[in-house]
């Protein structure tokens, strides 16, 4: 399944509920993009090949359930975890606190790994409802802070990619 | 590894993937293979071994370190993964879930498929998830509609305030509904505690004030005019307010009520009209204003006055309002001319007589100090006054005392007197005419009215008051005013008769007005600022017949151009050269 040169790293999708997670995937991976939401349960393993300056790395993407109050994430799903999408909808200002508790619920379990907050529906950027002062406490730490849209495509390459990139920068010292 | 009946069978109703785990590369299948287990010969059997299976999947590859801690560390129970789902070896795809089991230092690894219990469950969650999103959509959509509205209020008080526009909504039962903040500027009361109320109750009006407010409520929106009152504020100001009602456009059931703030309008109003009246004296100009400072200033002071200024300006105006400002006022006003009288005829007028005291002297008479007593005697052209009069006006001035005629007995007397001329006192004095004496008497305070052409800038307004006197009195309401080239006529002319001049000039130019305006042509002819053989105050004097003829030679027989110059109107004109037998020929030479 994985070549000796190829590097495996283990990236999870976090996020409160219908931020756009599985989109975001799908996007990276398939190129497609569907209006329907189709809620995620447990955790969903995908997979992507990249080459990041000459270094081919396979991304394992676990696309995790999109936490609210009734379903806490299982921190057990994070374990292993290079790194990590931090999801925010740009539309839902609440989702930024699901954010916070997802951070912190990552630092616990995975350490102070790399992560890019990604501000999620930027297509929708009239009626957004977050803007960068409320965020700032989640940017301080990101590697990389990205206004995206799944379904224009917007932004979703370049945050798998700056990820992908910080980890292996992370993982060589 | 096969398991005893009736094991087997319950096992298969599980359809779960038992693996005893022996050591980390050691794993048994227990009992059948599940019917989700990837396989590429035929369901139920397996080419595929299960550490192959773990090993390639992602999830268990994470999971089994968690695991093997904690079949190290615990002699019996489970730790469940969670659900998961990846594409397998062969490319499926299932919801599984993994447990770790000890028993005994037994260690399993149990994976069951939740496909099927998904396909009930994954609903219920994306039902409850998409009605959440729908909630907070539907909230948010209030919340922004809320917000605009507040907007949209905001602004419109925002306006409302901006444009000083006090508003009060009222609704069928009379209470307020709303109030803008402006009334609260307008009344400097608190418009908090409006709303809810009886508008009678919380607008400071007066009973007369609601009445006329419902009085205009019960018009039809068309006919209603608005309320103009005055109101006292606390602080002893006055408040003019203007309402306007209107009828609400949503509901005419309920009222809207303008309240206008008019005091500032009123104030300059009232003050364009002071400076450019005062009492009857019309005027704006720098020596009028000058002049209504001075008739302020002198009026109460109980002193006689001298009120000097050429003829025709108004002297006697003057002194009417110097009475009215004066502490005499509501005290009789009398007036005398002195010029043109008789010694005898004039101190019998000034001081009264006795019954055959001269001839015609038929009974006892009054005179105009004893009919002014507690007021004032005006003397006009008191430089014309004999000097024999001069005398005993100085005396009685001195002792506040007259003698009638023909009698002994003096008689105390009460009387301020205001003396105007419009000839120079003190060369009179110089040439005797006029005893100096009397005339520092006379000029204990001095007055001096401008001739009009020294103000020239109030002749407009000045010809606008005359303009319509004289349309009043002559009844032409429909000559509706002075054009242009009449007022610059009027600007032009030097007005020796002054401001009673330019007043019969309109009881003129309206006599002679046959159209909407008033025409240069429709002014007499000495107004027009032509050569001033035509301009003369002596051209009246001159034969008509060799002014008209002057006229038409020099404008070279042009008889509409010499009707003007003359001042006439073109029929007046045509008529006067039939009259003076003027011939075309004679016209045209
Ligand atoms: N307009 C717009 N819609 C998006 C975008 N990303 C996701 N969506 C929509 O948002 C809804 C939720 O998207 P998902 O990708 O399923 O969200 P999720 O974070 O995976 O949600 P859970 O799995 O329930 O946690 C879907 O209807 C998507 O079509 C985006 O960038 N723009
Ligand atoms: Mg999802």
């Amino acid at each position: 399944m994985k070549e000796k040169s190829v590097i495996q790293k283990k990236i999870c999708m976090l996020g409160g509920f219908a931020v756009g997670k599985t989109s975001l995937v799908k996007r990276f991976v398939t190129g497609q993009f569907s209006e329907k939401y189709h809620t995620t349960i447990g955790v969903k393993i995908d997979q992507k090949s990249l080459c990041i300056d000459s270094t081919n790395v396979l991304l394992v993407l676990w696309d995790v359930y999109g936490e609210d109050d009734f379903q806490k994430v299982r921190a057990s799903y994070l374990q292993g975890s290079a790194g990590y999408l931090l999801m925010v909808d740009g539309t839902r200002k609440e989702t930024l606190d699901v954010a916070r508790q997802l951070r912190t619920l990552a630092l616990q379990t995975m350490g102070p790994v790399p992560y890019a907050l990604v501000v999620n529906k930027h297509d929708l950027f009239e009626s957004w409802q977050v803007e960068p002062e409320m965020y700032q406490d989640l940017a301080s730490q990101a590697c990389l802070v990205i206004e995206s849209s799944a379904k224009t495509g917007e932004g979703v390459e370049l945050a798998f990619v700056a990820l992908a990139r910080e980890m292996l920068k992370v993982s060589k010292i | 590894m096969s398991v005893e009946a009736p094991y087997s069978e319950i096992l298969k109703l599980f359809d779960a993937l038992i693996v005893q785990v022996d050591s980390v590369t050691q794993y048994r299948i227990i009992g059948v293979v599940p019917s989700w287990y990837p396989s590429d010969i035929s369901p139920g059997q397996s080419s595929i071994e299960p550490l192959e299976f773990v090993q390639k999947s992602f999830f268990l590859q994470c999971f089994l370190p968690e695991a093997e801690e904690f079949w190290q560390t615990h002699n019996q129970g489970t730790l469940p993964s969670g659900l998961w789902s990846e594409p397998n070896l062969v490319g499926d795809e299932n919801y599984l879930e993994a447990t770790a089991l000890v028993q005994d230092d037994q260690r399993y690894l149990i994976i069951r498929s939740y496909q099927s219990e998904l396909i009930t469950l994954q609903p219920v969650l994306q039902k409850a998830r998409e009605d959440h999103l729908a909630h907070r959509h539907e909230r948010d959509a209030h919340k922004h509609q809320l917000a605009e509205s507040e907007q949209i209020r905001d602004d419109v008080t925002a306006v409302l305030d901006h444009l000083e526009l006090a508003m009060v909504m009222i609704d069928e039962n009379n209470v307020v509904t709303y109030a803008s903040p402006t009334v609260r500027h307008v009344f400097g009361i608190d418009t908090q505690r409006f709303v809810g109320r009886l508008w009678p109750h919380v607008l400071p009006l007066t009973a007369e004030h609601i009445r006329q407010v419902q009085e205009q409520r019960a018009l039809p929106e068309g006919r209603r005019t608005s309320v103009v009152l005055s109101l006292k504020k606390p602080q002893k100001s006055w408040l003019e307010i203007e309402i306007e009602v209107h009828d609400d456009p949503r509901d005419c059931r309920r009222t809207i009520l303008f309240l206008k703030d008019r005091t500032e309008i009123e104030d300059l109003r009232r003050q364009l009209i002071g400076q450019a009246h005062f009492e009857k004296l019309i005027g704006k100009s720098p020596a009028m204003q000058d002049l209504y400072q001075k008739i302020q200033e002198i009026a109460p002071v109980d002193v006689p006055v001298l009120i000097e200024g050429e003829t025709g300006t108004g002297k006697e105006l003057v002194a009417q309002a110097l009475h009215r400002l004066s502490t005499r006022k509501g005290m009789p006003f009398v007036a005398l001319n002195c010029a043109g009288l008789t010694d005898s005829l004039l101190g019998s007028q000034l001081f009264g007589h006795k019954r055959g005291s001269f001839t015609g002297a038929v009974s006892d008479h009054e005179g105009f100090f004893e009919a002014a007593e507690g007021g004032i005697l005006f003397l006009d052209e008191i430089g014309d006054m004999p000097l024999t009069i001069q005398t005993t006006l100085l005396r009685v001035l001195q002792e506040g005392e007259i003698i009638r005629l023909g009698e002994s007995r003096p008689r105390k007397v009460d009387v301020r007197v205001f003396a105007a001329t419009h000839q120079n006192l003190q060369d009179m004095v110089d040439t005797g005419s006029f005893r100096s004496d009397l005339l520092y008497r006379i000029r204990v305070a001095r007055l001096y009215l401008p001739p009009l052409r020294e103000r020239r800038e109030d002749i407009p307004l000045l010809s606008e008051a005359f303009f319509g006197q004289a349309r009043a009195v002559t009844s032409k309401h429909d000559v509706r005013e002075i054009s242009p080239d009449a007022m610059q006529t009027l600007l032009q002319y030097h007005w020796p008769g002054n401001v009673r001049e330019l007043k019969s000039t309109f009881e003129y130019a309206l006599i002679h007005c046959h159209g909407p305006h008033i025409q240069s042509s429709d002014l007499p002819q000495e107004i027009h600022g032509s050569p001033a053989v035509f301009v003369s105050p002596r051209s009246s004097t001159r034969d008509e017949r060799e002014e008209i003829l002057a006229a038409l030679e020099q404008t070279r027989g042009k008889r509409v151009l010499a009707a003007k110059l003359l001042g006439m109107s073109r029929s007046t004109f045509y008529r006067r050269l039939s009259e003076l037998g003027i011939s075309p020929e004679e016209c045209s030479q």
